[in-house]
């Protein structure tokens, strides 16, 4: 599950980088949805509602008035909602109606003017992500 | 939150001073959106946001966020419990219960669980079960399971392997119904 960034990184040089996004529409959780489990997904994934548990995907979106509760590995991660965890992705953006406690584990990151970030933000290289493969044990 | 809209207000009152004419007509569209971040600028720089410029760049953020149908796409797999209290349409695959409103399970869809809901479409998979009002089974669709339910239709091709009870409700819903209207008939003892 963790490999994902590998298999999204072996499909990319298969001049296939758009199907996995392009193909299927993004899914999206509105806001009346919640999960409580593992979230796994080869494309983008756009959340309005609640998620508890973990969740992998190339590109993920936490819309305004989404709350995530867990561990996060994507290569893109856009937080405009509220965010309990740690986030492993290469590049982070961080909107100002974004709430967030817990680790933001980025080798990219920007963080809009206005946004509650109460964690640390520690910097990784790139490779960091790719040879992710397994999510350091959460200290509290 | 609370505090924040409390804040807002506050701000909102002293600038209504200013303009009061101009926020309110904007107001009952935006404004439950709005709160969140105006009262965050607010709180971080007090003197700043003039009250007319803000809501214009918060609305179609707000419109994008708000009005969309749940929609999980092939690519997506769930392990776990989903609940909705909204329709949604499944076509990746779901390991676990889904307890929804309308559920319309696409073509390619897989679900291993039970799926609760008001009105459940199926075209793909499900090894489990089905407990709804009313099931639809499309001719693509491959049942693995019991169904519990009212109503039915099932088309020519459906694969079904498992019984159909018509017997929801039964022990459900209608006794919650029925306690209702008995205790209606009883109360008017009073004069």
């Amino acid at each position: 599950m963790l490999t994902l960034t590998r298999r999204s990184e072996a499909q990319r040089p298969g001049s296939k980088t758009a199907p996995g996004m392009s193909e299927a529409p993004p899914s999206l959780l509105g806001p009346g949805v919640g999960i409580q489990g593992e979230l796994e997904i080869e494309g983008e994934l756009v959340i309005a509602g609640l998620v508890r548990g973990y969740i992998a995907a190339l590109k993920l979106v936490i819309a305004p008035g989404g709350i995530v509760e867990g561990d996060i590995v994507a290569r893109e991660v856009i937080i405009a909602g509220r965010l309990n965890g740690r986030v492993f992705a290469p590049s982070v953006t961080v909107e100002a109606s974004a709430e967030v406690e817990g680790r933001l584990f980025h080798t990219n990151i920007t963080v809009a003017q206005g946004a509650r970030v109460s964690g640390r933000m520690p910097w990784r290289p790139v490779n960091y992500f790719e040879t992710l493969d397994q999510l350091p044990e959460a200290r509290t | 939150m609370n505090l924040f809209n409390r804040n807002d207000k506050t701000g909102e009152t002293r600038q209504q001073t200013q303009t009061p004419a101009q926020p309110q007509p904007t107001a009952p569209q935006a404004q439950p959106q709005q709160p969140q971040p105006r009262a965050e600028s607010v709180a971080a720089k007090p003197a700043a946001p003039p009250p007319v410029p803000t809501p214009a760049p918060q609305t179609p953020s707000a419109k994008t966020g708000a009005p969309m149908a749940s929609v999980i796409s092939k690519a997506l797999k769930i392990t776990g419990q989903l609940e909705s209290t909204e329709d949604i349409q499944i076509d990746g695959q779901i390991e676990g219960d889904v307890r929804g409103v309308g559920v319309k399970i696409g073509q390619n869809a897989k679900v291993k669980g039970t799926v609760y809901g008001d009105e459940v479409e199926l075209s793909g998979s499900i090894e489990g079960k089905i407990e709804a009002k009313k099931v639809v089974l499309n001719g693509t669709a491959r049942m693995t399971g019991d169904i519990v339910h009212q109503e039915i239709k099932v088309e020519a091709g459906a694969y079904i392997s498992g019984t159909l009870t018509p017997e929801l409700g039964k022990s459900d819903s209608k006794p919650a119904l029925k306690p209702v209207a008995t205790s209606a008939s009883v109360t008017p003892i009073t004069h």
